[in-house]
């Protein structure tokens, strides 16, 4: 009985650990806005340091990144893979700061297109009021808001 | 060469059959012009063998370091489970005869298929190459491409140790995790390397991935990827704040680390949950990067991220700390700056109630209209993260929000300065002990308490959850005066606790899970040990004077052979009230009505008020005054004890 008892309580525990934990896994669905977002369910108990699945391709370290996510490449200014990546992975972020003429991420663009220090606050300025002629539609995508850029910028 | 011509000839002197064979042969070999370079290259790598081991090497904390030897039950063996890692048959076990192993296949021969393990285990070249003094002109190649490739990507400036914060409403997840961001010269966080070291699990079926990352069957593996994937994840998604300690590691130590990082590359560990698990093992990325440290000595049963903080705070590593607030948190802070009308204006944007242009007709600052598009923005992003619009409708309105947020122009970019909350490493410890007495009907009793993890509702706040309570193993044994024995009291298994309040913008549902034993009296006026499982849900509300107030729905489930049929299963409820009056003194007020229909039918009532006093943050003085009623009596008990945080 006690043993019975004891198998009973460790298996309790477990389960009602178990089911509470639970990874996130990310599905990319394309190159628009509101594309890069997380398929299940949030670890409301547990996350026990697994976040597993999430966007580990194998099991690579530094292995060198290519393609962007399946959405068309652009040629142009801002045809730097890294930053074709960056946009595509950070689309909402971006267009956020963008509207706002800030940001982090913003900041990160402007890092990755190699905008001088002191031509920067110009560079926000400009993105901000082309908001609407670089995010023209809610189903733009990453290689056209690459391009939309290139063509502001030139 | 004069050298180990030397060596040779004491050994010739000396030793056995074997070696004068293996004399002899070299010796052939040296003698023949076609075979020289051979010749002299085991003669070389003896050499290297002997001196190394002669000077004890395999010894060398740095050795271990990079192997990740460490002592367990068994003795001594690496925490490393693939087989690729080790280059000895034997190297899991033995640090010498991977020595050994490794020093001899630096001088393989090239071949196109498979990297040198000059460059495989580069880390491993570079401190034996230090150590050793080894002539690189006799090695077969010093070619290492790959590698050279990866540090030309990267360019590796600095580190940073990333920890992120609990979830708005789930206190375990404090057990979180944490990780490593290699920052490369640009000087842009986000684009700077998030190292991991997770379970590679695949698994969603929670039962099974709790039970095969307690016992090891998960494979870890460490991997990398762009930090905002990360931020996305943690900060947009999950809701978590992150910490950023930035480590004051030199470039040099940068490189050894991934150095190290790179001999890891496609090489698995059983992953462990409570102590091999993600945030021990990127310790050993820390002692390889500098060899000074030992973080990796401090193995117990239970590594708890913020605890490898602690450690690396402890080693004067850490030079700065950043606070990276979730959208969650950037959302709250927003409200707060809004005028209630602006927030119910900016709620029925949201909901749609009305056309977001009607932002440029209000009668109200510039200022005040950014606020109120920027929360409508981060509120949405917020929404869709959880599921709760669909894409379409999310796309449609955060583009229209944006496109408006675009003509208001640039305030100080500075304008939401989230106010950073108190550090998780400013907490109190993990293990708490209790000493403490108390009288209960009449009869006196003492108390000690001792329990493994991590904060209750009455513990300080600082660096925690406020309304939150996550006590895992919680033993509490009772010595009473009057029949002058000592028995359990008390055993929590889990006792986890999630009081989070509803506002305009968030409707957290407050919860709890609890399972262990206790002392309950029963019908027959005698106290009897009795297993619980009980869980519950409902809602809170907070008010400035009165704190927070929560109600919550519970069912309880007993077993015990004390009770009729063996068990008392019931349904009840729980409102409690919990107020920090000061930052020392806590107060938490509760009752708790469970009725049980099944089993050993009864009604359950308990009053309780507890109250704490912190001292310092990790001492504390408890009171406790109680009533419970069931089976037709009722028992009062007060008490008073000492806690110790350490």
């Amino acid at each position: 009985m006690k043993r019975l008892f004891f198998i009973l309580t460790i298996f309790v525990s477990v389960v009602a650990f178990g089911t509470m934990a639970f990874a996130t896994t990310k599905a990319n669905t394309g190159c628009g806005l509101g594309t890069t977002i997380w398929e299940g369910s949030d670890a409301l108990l547990f996350q026990l340091c697994a976040s597993s699945t999430n966007g580990i391709s194998g099991n690579q370290t530094f292995g060198i990144t290519s393609g962007t996510l399946g959405c068309e490449d652009f040629k142009g200014i801002v045809s730097n893979e890294k930053i074709q990546l960056f946009i595509a992975n950070n689309m909402d972020s971006l267009a956020n700061d963008i509207s706002e003429g800030n940001g982090e991420y913003l900041n990160t663009l402007a890092v990755l297109m190699e905008v001088k220090e002191e031509n920067r606050t110009e560079f926000y300025g400009k993105m901000q009021s082309n908001f609407s002629n670089i995010f023209t539609s809610n189903n733009v995508t990453s290689t056209q808001v690459a391009g939309n850029i290139d063509a502001i910028m030139n | 060469m004069k050298e180990s011509f030397k060596r040779y000839g004491f050994i010739y002197k000396s030793v056995s059959l074997f070696l004068y064979i293996i004399l002899f042969s070299s010796l052939y070999f040296t003698l023949d012009p076609a075979t020289n370079i051979w010749g002299e290259e085991v003669s070389y790598i003896s050499t290297l063998v002997r001196s190394a081991n002669k000077r004890e090497l395999y010894k060398d904390k740095y050795w271990h370091t990079l192997l990740h030897y460490k002592h367990g039950l068994l003795g001594l063996r690496s925490l490393i489970d693939d087989p690729a890692f080790f280059l000895a048959k034997d190297g899991k076990y033995n640090p010498k005869s991977e020595l050994e192993a490794t020093l001899r296949s630096f001088f393989d021969p090239v071949s196109d298929e498979s990297t040198p393990t000059v460059c495989r285990f580069i880390a491993r070249y570079s401190w034996l190459k230090e150590k050793l003094d080894i002539d690189e002109s006799m090695l077969p190649t010093l070619k290492c491409e790959e590698f050279k490739k990866v540090i030309e990507t990267v360019k590796p400036k600095s580190a940073t140790l990333i920890f992120p914060a609990s979830y708005m409403n789930s206190p375990a997840s404090m057990f979180g995790h944490t990780l490593l961001t290699i920052e490369t010269e640009n000087n842009s966080k986000l684009l700077s390397h998030a190292v991991n070291y997770s379970a590679y699990t695949g698994e969603s079926f929670g039962p099974f991935f709790a039970i095969k990352g307690i016992f090891g069957l998960y494979r870890g593996y460490f991997s990398v990827l762009p930090y905002y994937e990360k931020v996305q994840e943690y900060n947009n998604v999950n809701q978590r704040d992150i910490w950023e300690y930035r480590l004051n590691l030199t470039e040099d130590e940068v490189v050894r680390l991934i150095m190290h990082l790179y001999e890891l590359e496609d090489i698995y560990s059983r992953y462990f949950f409570f102590d091999e698990n993600c945030s021990y093992c990127l310790l050993f990325l820390l002692d390889a990067a500098r060899p000074s440290l030992n973080l990796t000595d401090n193995i117990s049963p239970w590594i708890a991220p913020v605890e490898t903080i602690r450690d690396v705070m402890e080693s004067e590593l850490i030079v700065e700390t950043i606070y990276r607030p979730s959208k969650a948190t950037k959302i709250r802070h927003i409200a707060s700056l809004l005028s209630n009308k602006n927030k119910k204006l900016a709620l029925s944007i949201i909901d749609q109630e009305v056309e977001p242009k009607i932002i440029f007709k209000q009668d109200i600052s510039i200022e005040e209209k950014i606020n109120i598009c920027d929360l409508a923005k981060e509120h949405l992003q917020y929404q869709y993260a959880k599921k709760k619009i669909e894409k379409e409708e999310y796309t449609d309105l955060f583009l229209n929000m944006m496109n408006i947020r675009s003509k208001l122009g640039r305030p100080n970019k500075d304008r939401y300065k989230v106010p950073v909350p108190s550090q998780p490493l400013h907490g109190h410890k993990s293990n708490r002990f209790c000493i403490g007495g108390g009288i209960r009907d009449e009869e006196f009793f003492q108390e000690i308490k001792w329990r493994a993890a991590y904060h209750d509702l009455l513990a300080p706040d600082t660096g925690y959850l406020p309304g939150s309570q996550i006590q895992f193993c919680n033993v509490v044994l009772r010595y009473l005066y009057d029949e002058k024995k000592v028995r359990l009291e008390k055993l929590d298994f889990v006792d986890i606790i999630s009081i989070t309040a509803i506002n305009k913008f968030f409707k957290p549902l407050s919860w709890k899970v609890n399972t262990g034993l206790s002392q309950k009296e029963m019908r027959d006026e005698d106290e009897h040990l009795v297993y619980h499982i009980n869980g519950g849900a409902g809602y809170a509300l907070e008010n400035r004077y009165i704190g927070i107030f929560y109600a919550m729905m519970e069912a309880d489930l007993n077993f015990g052979r004390s009770l009729e049929k063996k068990s008392a299963i019931g349904l009840g409820g729980t409102i409690g009230i919990l107020n920090n009056i000061t930052g020392f003194w806590k107060v938490y007020l509760y009752v708790r009505d469970i009725y049980y229909g099944l089993g050993d039918k009864h009604n359950e009532l308990e009053i309780a008020l507890q109250q704490n006093f912190k001292i310092t943050i990790n001492n504390s003085i408890g009171f406790e005054v109680l009533r419970r009623m069931a089976f037709d009596s009722h028992q009062d008990e007060g008490k008073l004890y000492w806690n110790i945080f350490y």
